[in-house]
């Protein structure tokens, strides 16, 4: 094995959303920085065809459906993994995973430079004490180590440079963020917001959603100019992603080093020191194995690659993983619900259109279990959803043929409005993670049994999102009001977290409440890996304000030399 | 590799062109050297289709979306993009179960009219695709599923294959790849922006 004699004061595991953020303040304090992600380098200038029209595609967009359903099976689930972007998610046969009979999930990952934050659908909202004291309101899981004031400056603080674009709402289960104007809401979307507002009072507000999208232009990116498909990229940089943000700006330190194709197989361990010393890496191309140092271990591999890798680091100390004398680590998965709501036809507005594609929707922020507790369930649920005029799709279940049937197409549809609940998952034991040994991926690393599935809480809370959905479009005068639960594995809101949870406690969590390893204090563990519980909130934001803080404190360690 | 090499590869990585760059035209110009591209592998050779279905899929194509005041979906090579997806897209028996919804419809044409389909002026064509739109419509009325209809399958790949051609996008659709901004409550424009499907 090959020892890079360079020593990095630190080394960043992915270079995703929280590994672009650790970049960039690791760096930007002065260190040393590798980083090291697992697939390949992205240039923006070929990869992303945001632009390119429908016919330069050879299935228009649908996807080369033969190639997805053998080499993709799992990530073409994903809305986005189309023939555009398809190249943005992994191979499912390089990359693969188990889950018992009967209990699937659906594992989307996307590894290349700027991982899944190139292909992230940028919904951005803060946790609230609501959130953070729920566990020990209710018993589930452990209690979060710190609070909305520990984490509320650091929410600023990445909002700020991201740049989120939202509207000021005043309310404490959703605490506003620092944000650029809000895009929008089209006509069809206001009546619904007015009607809500008419039957419930301040009780449930509608909103515009709170987007990484930029709605002008901001630190060097320019503002959003509607073409749509943002999955595929965005050559302007208007929406948030790592690739496009933090990493040129950790770039333009001097003191970034990225290597991507490299593997990180193994964090390793120095029983005399008693700290990790750095990481085995294997090159994705050649195979070569390797070793690099680094005084500091940044795991930012999203949360289920960051916690297998910490469950294939295991020594004498750590027989069952670096960092898991507690016996925690891979336990308490969760993901968010969602596919519960309700849609409808909203009356009139026959000669009224949008103009140019919203990358962004309507959200309703959790109004269950802020004040009176319901009874058929714990914690709560937002909204996401939109309303728009269907185009000539609709003409696939329109009779007719001809020139009328052709003409007719060029009128846009009714106002058709959607609603759609994701909801909180509680934490429990019984959704883990295990290593299992038998089943290698292409580099030879021992791959992951995931264990999960929703309980009781969750399938009530799919029920009343039906109810409550229904009944707000048909309150704001929605017609043909249609309540829907459809069936959507764990997995697939790709809002996966938990397995290294954060906790006062060493006995009973991993990671203390800096992100910091209690066993192993070289080691931080900053996306969804160390969430304890999972709020409703797209969760994204939530791990780049945790990152920079810990960040924060790993510089305070080192400067104090306690590191 | 040295950490010379990593650099590079990286700055290669961000070789994004400048923002003040990205006109819509430059964007439109870009797109045009691909869409050149794409149209020069057009003449290649049926795959799946014989010149007699392949003459049966576009007579089918322009019935449901002619030319009137922008093209039709002889225009816009619609036959060429059912042969792709058979040959490329659908499952082995989605692909037979579509050839003989041809092969049953010439049955048809010569049972009603004693010709087959591509010997009949366009008004008989047509009564006979009335009487497969009237059999999906029966099915829908009736709330069963459409999927196993040939007239289902032929119906989406023609309106498929038409709004994402080059025609039917430009020309009939006049979409806009980067509309530059939203407007929330305008009035129904021709020029199309929603979704691109």
């Amino acid at each position: 094995m090959g020892l890079n004699q360079t020593a990095y004061d630190a080394i960043v595991v992915g270079s995703g959303v929280t590994g672009g953020w650790a970049a960039k303040e690791l760096t930007e304090a002065g260190l040393e920085t590798l980083v090291l992600e697992a697939g390949r380098a992205i240039d923006p200038a070929t990869d992303y065809v945001e632009h390119e029209p429908s016919w330069s595609f050879r299935y228009r967009g649908l996807g080369d459906r033969q190639s997805l359903a053998r080499r993709q099976a799992v990530q073409r689930t994903c809305y986005a993994c189309d023939e555009a972007a398809s190249k943005f998610f992994v191979d499912d046969l390089d990359n693969p995973y188990s889950v018992p009979d009967g209990k699937p999930f659906l594992w989307i990952r996307g590894r290349q430079v700027g991982g899944r934050s190139i292909m992230w659908a940028r919904q951005s909202y803060r946790l609230s004490d609501l959130d953070f004291e729920a566990n020990a309101r209710d018993g589930h899981g452990t209690d979060w180590p710190i609070r909305y004031d520990d984490i509320a400056p650091w929410y600023d603080h990445v909002e700020r440079f991201a740049g989120i674009s939202g509207e000021r709402l005043g309310l404490a289960q959703l605490p506003d963020s620092q944000f650029l104007p809000p895009m929008p809401l089209n006509c069809a979307e206001q009546f619904v917001k007015e009607g809500i507002e008419r039957a419930f009072g301040g009780e449930r507000v509608m909103t515009i959603g709170r987007a990484a999208v930029l709605t002008q232009d901001h630190s060097g990116r320019a503002a959003c100019h509607y073409c749509g498909p943002c999955h595929r990229g965005c050559i302007t940089r208007s929406y948030f992603s790592s690739l496009t943000a933090t990493l040129p700006a950790a770039e333009a330190t001097g003191r970034l080093t990225l290597r991507p194709a490299s593997v990180v197989a193994e964090i390793l361990y120095d029983a005399g020191t008693d700290r990790a010393r750095g990481v085995r890496v294997i090159d994705a191309v050649t195979h070569e194995e390797m070793e690099f140092r680094g005084r500091v271990v940044f795991v930012c591999a999203s949360a289920l690659e960051s916690t297998r890798l910490l469950l294939n680091s295991t020594s004498t100390r750590f027989p069952a993983g670096l960092g898991n004398s507690s016996g925690e680590l891979g336990r308490n998965l969760m993901d968010h619900t969602m596919r519960a709501g309700a849609s409808g036809i909203v009356p009139g507005l026959a000669d009224r259109d949008a103009y140019g594609r919203r990358p962004n929707g309507v959200y309703i922020p959790r109004f269950r279990n802020v004040t009176a507790q319901h009874p058929d369930f714990l914690r709560g649920y937002g909204f996401q959803g939109g309303a728009g005029r269907s185009g000539w799709s609709r003409g696939a279940s329109m009779p007719g043929f001809g020139a009328d049937f052709k003409h007719a197409l060029r009128e846009p549809g009714p106002w058709a409005m959607r609603l759609g609940g994701f909801g909180e998952c509680l934490p429990r034991p019984s959704n883990y993670v295990e290593i299992d040994q038998d089943t290698k991926d292409t580099w030879g690393v021992p791959t992951l049994c995931i264990h999960c599935e929703w309980s009781d809480n969750e399938r009530a809370m799919l029920q009343d999102m039906a109810v409550t959905a229904a009944e707000m479009l048909e309150a704001a005068g929605v017609r043909d009001v249609e309540p829907y639960i459809q069936d959507s594995p764990p997995g697939l809101t790709i809002h996966e977290m938990g397995t290294a949870r954060m906790g006062r406690d060493p006995r009973t969590s991993v990671l203390n409440g800096y992100n910091q390893c209690h066993d192993v204090p070289n080691v931080f563990v900053t996306d969804g890996a160390a969430m304890v519980s999972s709020a409703c909130q797209n969760p994204s934001l939530t791990y780049m304000a945790l990152t920079a803080r810990a960040c924060a404190h790993a510089i305070d360690l080192l400067n104090r030399r306690e590191l | 590799m040295r950490r010379r090499d990593v650099v590079r590869a990286f700055a290669t990585g961000l070789a994004v062109p400048t923002i003040d760059a990205l006109t819509p035209d430059r964007m439109w110009a870009a797109a045009r050297a691909i869409h050149d591209r794409i149209r020069a592998r057009q003449d290649e050779a049926l795959l799946v289709l014989t010149e007699h279905q392949n003459a049966m899929v576009r007579a089918l194509a322009e019935l449901i979306i002619p030319e009137t005041d922008t093209p039709g979906a002889t225009a816009a090579r619609v036959n060429r993009f059912v042969d792709v997806m058979l040959a490329e897209w659908l499952d082995a028996n989605e692909r037979e179960a579509f050839l003989r919804g041809l092969v049953a419809l010439d049955a048809r044409s010569v049972n009603t009219f004693g010709t087959p389909f591509l010997g009949l002026d366009e008004g008989q064509q047509a009564v006979l695709l009335h009487g497969l739109d009237a059999e999906l419509a029966a099915l829908r009325q009736a709330d069963l599923s459409t999927e196993e209809h040939f007239f289902q399958h032929m119906k989406w790949l023609t309106l498929y294959g038409y709004y994402t051609s080059e025609v039917g996008a430009t020309q009939e659709l006049q979409q806009v790849i980067a509309p530059g901004r939203y407007d929330p409550c305008g009035p129904v424009r021709r020029e199309a922006s929603g979704q691109w499907d």
